[in-house]
């Protein structure tokens, strides 16, 4: 049985419904009187950009400001159960319909997993097209997120027009940045069509390796094409590294908390991708726990349900719910990795650290961090086609069942991806546990969305920055169903403030 | 003359639909010449608005908020068109059906569980009893199959619409 | 004996032989019937309703497959509501199991989906039935999805005429009729099993497959049972 613990301790998470179940209403006009909770809510019904379906509830106290918060995700699909039955080489393909932005992560987690149920270590050349494909789905994944999502509110403004503070607004006022984010975008997405046929949920990753070898003339256009996918990052950068400054009350109140942090690391301790072991440091940096082989991560990592969250919240075993909290992602691997291991990557790295402390704290930091990363992947991607071994003819391993249980771990753009399953003599799947990047966020979001809210979110007069505020706490993550364009649009954003007794206190609209 | 109003939506669906869409990398500007994306995941608001002219609807219906979504889409909108295969015909979504909804919840909340098993209720929608195609919930005008269709064919779909013509997809596309 | 029967196949007169089908005499003549249950080598039977063709003189459809060519005969093997109908059948397979062509080793070189796409069907009219239905992966070589299978019954045929191990049969009626495997045994335990794959490659959909092989992978040799056929000399 769950202990029960006050909404308060747990800084904005509920760990168990409570017994007697308080109605949940909308903050929306139709409020029959019964319904009415004697606290006031405000409710961001869905947040836009974002891993398809979540909602913010931010509770107000008698004084108008802000008691409590919840992040709701609401959507469950049930994955880990409706695959139970099937061939476990089916996965690849299956876990691919997961996300449609990330398909390539979950492909290739999968395949990793089925690679241990086979026992086999796939080819030289299967493994080096594996982490090719991964790193030109970092390129594309990065630039959706901080061009298309993010560029409005960090280049146009956080309080900018609502109904410009979208790529139509950036067309207008920044277009270069604009034409950067689709080519940049176009660059990885096209790299990933050459190699696997397919730019959403290819069939080219598979178990044992890919099922086709890549082919002279499409690396040669991905070598052509690089330089200028090179160029647009770095002056992005240059351009963030003046920027970001302009934003000090969005840096101290984004996350801006002390937790552990996890990301797969090679045995030297720098960056990895695609292969690695999970180290964990605490908040000032030290080791925690190191090369972890990814079938021991159940040791480290267990899963809480909360009440008021489809998303389960996965936490640090050893230290226990909730202080076990962690966070993974760009800001996550930089502060795990030692170092990146390319040398202008290495060399940003150098500069990131000389201006923010070696241990980064902030979430507003995610988005420096992602353009570093957009560096290495791109320098990888340098490296791995310049290697002769990329245009190699065996590119996959084939065996039957020589395990029952396979554990495959991946950096997806988002963070830590683990997928974990269990099968029969037969290869029928008997069990799944997918960890899905985003889902190790659950608690910092939950929190960050409270310190956020506080520092921003004034019960007594609501402004519409302020609630886009929260918004882009949560688009700071970078959560795994994000969209690519941005607001294009000129809907009216409504919220109410509402009285205890339902009488209309104040109301913001854009328009 | 006024520009149309398209609205977008993913129920329970992944978005590779979506993205689909984006893969017309740069022709994304002449669509946004002549049309506005007035709701969706690309947009802030918060209510479907009416007088949608084309509403882009992915994913399958799973939940009570994904059929509360449709149903105000389909009001409000003129042409609904039930993009890719999870929403044409159910897909990946809909194999969970086979599995009562209560062992679903209780597999991910309960057994795959270390810590407050149980399964949320506090402000999360209900799972209806099927994960099913867009036309089982609401009447759908133009069904675009494909997981997901290719972004050629969604600009297709979307050409014919904002020149007032239903599309006429043939034998083009396929499901899968 | 091979004595001529005169035809006419869609206002065209075709030289048929007599104890040929309609579909078969069409077939010979590069005259296109879809069809899912009916393969070459094999017995006819009729089951997926989809070579239903318009006999003059006859009130109802008749399938192409099963019926005998006579003298004189008029077949026209297409019309908007010969279309209708096979539209009809389509979907309705499509609606009575779970067809998920985006994660299937078959896509891409599966008949059912193939016809759908050349019927232009782009969704099925008719609520799904979402029965829960097991995958078989007891087999080293094989492995059988039911949630695939559409009962044209190709495999059972397969196995008995031209392999002679009869492993396959249908059980059960209606909307309940399951391929089994000898008295209902998992596949791997079926001892009357040869394991030659041949029910494999003539499976039209992703039902029956080659284990290890990810989405959109299967491709099926579906000339293998034909040749057999004709080089023991049997059939026509």
């Amino acid at each position: 049985m769950a202990t029960r613990k006050p909404a308060s301790d747990t800084a904005g998470r509920a760990t168990r419904a409570p017994a007697v179940k308080e109605p949940v209403a909308d903050a929306a006009a139709a409020l029959p009187a019964e319904a009415r909770r004697p606290m006031k809510k405000i409710t961001i019904h869905h947040v836009s950009r974002i891993e398809g379906h979540a909602r913010i509830t931010i509770k107000l106290d008698d004084a108008g400001q802000v008691a409590d918060t919840q992040f709701h995700v609401t959507q469950i699909r049930g994955f880990e159960k409706f695959v139970e039955g099937r061939p476990y080489y089916e996965m690849p393909s299956i876990t691919s319909r997961i996300c449609g932005i990330c398909p390539v992560s979950h492909e290739l987690a999968s395949s990793k997993a089925c690679d241990e149920i086979m026992a086999v270590r796939i080819p030289e050349s299967a493994a080096k097209l594996r982490e090719l494909l991964h790193c030109a789905q970092f390129v594309q994944s990065h630039a959706l997120s901080f061009f298309h999502l993010s560029a409005p509110d960090l280049l146009l403004g956080m309080d900018f027009d609502p109904a410009k503070r979208n790529v139509a607004g950036l067309l207008e006022q920044n277009p270069d940045a604009l034409r950067d984010g689709i080519a940049l975008r176009k660059f990885g997405q096209q790299a990933i069509e050459r190699l696997a046929k397919e730019r959403v949920h290819p069939s080219w990753v598979v178990p044992g390796g890919v099922n086709a070898p890549l082919d002279p003339q499409a690396r040669d256009k991905i070598l052509a094409e690089l330089p200028a996918a090179m160029a647009i990052v770095k002056r992005t950068l240059a351009l963030w590294k003046k920027t970001y400054d302009g934003f000090p009350n969005e840096i101290e109140s984004f996350s801006n908390f002390p937790t552990m942090y996890c990301g797969l690391v090679g045995p030297d301790g720098s960056l990895r991708l695609y292969d690695g072991n999970l180290r964990f440091v605490d908040p000032e940096g030290c080791l925690v726990a190191d090369q972890v082989k990814p079938a021991d991560y159940a040791t480290y990592i267990g899963e809480a349900t909360l009440a008021d969250s489809y998303l389960k919240a996965p936490y640090f075993k050893p230290i226990g719910f909730p202080d076990g909290i962690y966070r993974v992602g760009p800001l996550a691997r930089l502060n795990v990795a030692d170092r990146c291991g390319t040398p202008d990557a290495d060399a940003e790295l150098a500069e990131y650290r000389q201006r923010l402390g070696r241990i980064v704290q902030s979430g507003f930091h995610y988005h420096y961090a992602r353009l570093i990363e957009a560096t290495y992947a791109l320098e990888r991607m340098a490296e791995l086609l310049a290697d002769p071994a990329i245009l190699g003819s065996k590119i996959r391993a084939h065996a039957g069942v020589n395990n029952l249980e396979g554990t495959g771990i991946i950096e997806a753009p988002r963070g830590t991806l683990i997928h974990n399953y269990k099968v029969d003599d037969n290869g029928a799947m008997t069990w799944a546990n997918l960890i899905v990047a985003t889902g190790h966020n659950n608690l910092a979001i939950g929190r960050g969305v409270l310190q956020v809210a506080r520092r921003f979110v004034d019960g007594n007069k609501i402004q519409e920055g302020a609630l886009n505020r929260v918004s882009a706490l949560v688009r700071a993550y970078d959560p795994c169903l994000s969209c690519s364009t941005h607001a294009l649009g000129l809907v009216p954003l409504i919220l109410q403030l509402r009285g205890p007794d339902g009488e209309l206190l104040d109301e913001v609209r854009s328009e | 003359m006024d520009k149309v109003k398209i609205g977008t939506c993913w129920l329970d669906g992944c978005s590779g639909c979506h993205m689909s869409l984006l893969d017309i990398d740069e022709g994304i500007v002449a669509v946004l010449g002549k049309a506005d994306i007035v709701f969706g995941p690309l947009v802030d608001a918060q209510e479907w608005p009416e007088g949608v002219d084309v509403a882009l609807i992915e994913g399958a219906v799973s939940s009570q908020d994904d059929l509360k979504l449709a149903q105000t889409a389909r009001e409000r909108s003129k042409i609904v068109v039930a993009l890719g295969d999870c929403a044409v015909t159910g897909n990946v979504p809909s194999m969970r059906n086979g599995i009562p909804t209560r062992k679903l919840l209780e597999r991910v909340y309960v057994e795959g569980s270390n810590q407050g098993a149980g399964v949320p209720t506090d402000g999360v929608p209900a799972l209806l009893k099927h994960a099913t195609p867009l036309h089982e919930a609401i009447a759908v005008d133009v069904h675009v199959p494909g997981c997901p269709p290719k972004p050629g064919a969604i600009l297709f779909v979307l050409g014919e619409l904002l020149e007032g013509r239903e599309p006429d997809l043939g034998s083009k596309l396929r499901f899968g | 004996m091979t004595d001529k029967v005169k035809v006419r196949i869609d206002g065209e007169v075709i030289a048929a032989t007599a104890g040929q089908t309609i579909l078969e005499a069409a077939r010979a003549n590069g005259k296109y019937i879809p069809a899912l249950c009916y393969m070459e080598g094999l017995s006819a039977v009729g089951a997926c309703r989809l070579c239903m063709v318009q006999v003059s003189g006859v009130a109802r459809l008749l399938p192409a497959c099963t019926t005998p060519v006579q003298e004189g005969l008029a077949v026209d093997t297409m019309s908007p509501q010969l279309h209708d109908y096979r539209k009809i059948a389509l979907e309705l397979l499509f609606s009575e199991r779970n067809h998920t062509c985006a994660v299937c080793v078959s896509s891409g070189h599966c008949e059912l989906q193939a016809l759908a796409q050349e019927h232009g069907v782009t969704y099925v009219r008719y609520p799904y039935n979402y029965p829960r239905l097991e995958v078989d992966t007891t087999h080293p070589r094989y492995v059988l999805d039911h949630n695939r299978c559409i009962l044209c019954s190709r495999c059972v045929r397969t196995c008995a005429e031209i392999e002679g191990a009869h492993v396959w049969n249908m059980a059960g009626r209606g909307i309940h009729t399951m391929l089994v495997s000898e008295l209902q045994r998992p596949w791997g335990e079926a001892t009357s099993c040869t394991s030659c794959g041949k029910c494999v490659q003539a499976c039209p959909t992703g039902a029956m497959a080659e284990k290890g092989w990810g989405a959109e992978e299967m491709t099926k040799q579906r000339t293998v049972v034909s040749r057999l056929n004709s080089m023991r000399g049997e059939g026509m």
